[in-house]
């Protein structure tokens, strides 16, 4: 029998708001994804588009460490990795009139020149991942134009493939990008939890008003937990076996 | 989505984070899940503990902005939640989250809950669809996933969207979200969408409005009406009129 640590692992129950989180109980390490979102540093860099929107980095860069933690319990637990990044082709063929025009009423436009390159262009040094939780090399990568990971792109796709059935979520922001993405995945029926302490907005109020918005009515689009509640939740195949 | 629609016959309603303009045949009124099960007395979302009060107050006024939007000329579409009877489209997560004491597809007070063709899966006598308006039938929260919403909009050439309906934090900003990142600007009327908690209400504007309008545009209805009412006046001002008497 094997019993390589890496591919016994599972996870649950978590300590979650508002049930312990896998509804189902527990989920084999290798049907959860990580989905670490927009860990960009045009989000949570200086120079990026958020720096230059003049909003506080520090509270988009909140949820790094945590994150960098919770990346490596995943590879070593056998999760499957995901990382996302907006951003818009140089022709910016993909970038919808009205989305260009808030960008420049708020005095970033996308597409044109800052301190990090052509602001949230693919290619563009603001548009990379930043270092704290860089990919690795075989992770996946996905390219979103929009807020939400599955609309316009191959995640849907790529998680039936790896029959992923449950999601763990970090990123910024939580109240755009990331509670956009999770809804989206709520609804096509991923089990998801978000991590308080692997996410951050650009104003605080909107991260704890997101995160509530997900404990309400039994959990509308999931759990709410903490990186931590993950790791003390995971039982290796050795805990396991007998 | 890249040809400008505006021409003369667009409207602008003074709106947060600043002036929204569309064009009345370009735009659609969006009421979404304005449900029994959800807004009635005795009904489901009351059996949860819900105060059904805070979701029908926004029954007046949405009354009267869809009679202006149909004098107008305006699309008119709802949606409802919802599952088949055998419940082959509800994800298990959706059926079993929580442990709830009531579970989708079980016996409510008002038919088997959220199930279509189910007295309570129904819209509200206020706001009953007319002959000819569009009803969606959504499996999820959004408006969206797994319905024939955008192609019904890309065919009838909306580029943007008038939203109404409940709750504010959930089937109204995940829809929101969703036609965001599609193209189409979103007009959410601030007295037209509810919530079962004030503090989402207020939350879910203002994110709506944030970073310049990262979502859409936020107004009250007479913002909306009274910009209409620039374009239409007798049939908007009668209309009005005649939703008060």
């Amino acid at each position: 029998m094997s019993r390589t640590l890496t591919r016994s692992a599972t996870i649950g129950p978590v300590v979650a708001d508002p049930y312990p989180w896998p509804y189902d109980g527990t989920v084999p390490a290798d049907r959860v994804a990580l989905i670490c979102i927009d860990w960009q540093v045009d989000f949570c860099g200086p120079g990026g588009y958020v720096d230059r929107m003049g909003y506080d980095i520090e509270l988009t860069r909140a949820g790094l460490p945590g994150t960098a933690r919770m990346l490596g319990h995943a590879r070593a637990t056998g999760m499957l990795v995901i990382h996302t990044r907006e951003g818009h082709s140089p022709d910016l063929s993909d970038l919808p009139a009205n989305k260009r025009w808030r960008s420049a009423q708020i005095g970033a436009e996308i597409g044109a020149r800052g301190p990090q390159g052509r602001i949230l262009v693919r290619g563009e040094p603001g548009w990379q991942i930043v270092s704290e939780v860089a990919p690795l090399s075989g992770e996946v990568l996905i390219d979103k134009p929009g807020k939400g990971a599955f609309y316009a792109t191959q995640l849907d796709l790529v998680l039936r493939t790896k029959q992923i059935t449950h999601i763990v979520l970090t990123g910024i922001t939580t109240d755009v990008c990331v509670h956009t993405t999770m809804r989206e995945a709520n609804d096509r029926g991923y089990e998801c939890v978000i991590l308080s302490d692997c996410t951050g907005a650009t104003e605080l109020g909107n991260h704890t008003a997101a995160l509530r918005m997900v404990t309400m009515q039994g959990g509308v689009f999931g759990c709410v937990a903490t990186s931590e509640a993950v790791l003390a939740a995971t039982t290796t195949g050795e805990g396991h076996d007998i | 989505m890249t040809s400008d629609p505006l021409t003369a016959d667009s409207i602008t309603v003074s709106a947060d984070p600043g002036p929204f303009r569309c064009s009345p045949a370009h735009t659609a009124l969006l009421i979404i899940d304005m449900q029994r099960d959800f807004v009635e007395p005795g009904g489901f979302g009351e059996t949860l503990g819900n105060d059904v009060g805070l979701l029908r107050s926004v029954i007046p006024p949405l009354q009267r902005v869809r009679a202006a939007s149909r004098a107008a000329g305006m699309a008119v579409i709802h949606t409802r939640e919802g599952h088949r009877p055998d419940l082959t489209d509800c994800p298990p997560s959706k059926l079993s989250r929580g442990d709830p004491s009531l579970r989708i597809g079980d016996a409510g007070p008002k038919g088997r809950i959220l199930i279509r063709g189910e007295y309570g899966h129904d819209i509200i006598d206020e706001l009953a669809p007319r002959t000819g308006e569009v009803v969606i039938d959504k499996p999820g929260k959004g408006a969206f996933y797994a319905t024939e919403l955008h192609d019904l909009l890309q065919v009838a050439g909306i580029t943007s969207l008038v939203v109404t309906g409940v709750t504010t934090e959930v089937c109204v900003h995940t829809t929101v979200r969703e036609a965001n990142d599609r193209g189409y600007e979103c007009l959410v009327l601030s007295d037209c969408v509810g919530s079962y908690f004030p503090e989402f209400q207020q939350a879910g504007l203002a994110m709506i409005a944030a970073q310049g309008g990262i979502f859409g545009w936020v107004a009250p209805s007479a913002a909306y009406l009274g910009a209409l009412n620039v374009l239409y006046p007798a049939v908007v001002g009668a209309t009005t009129g005649d939703e008060r008497s």
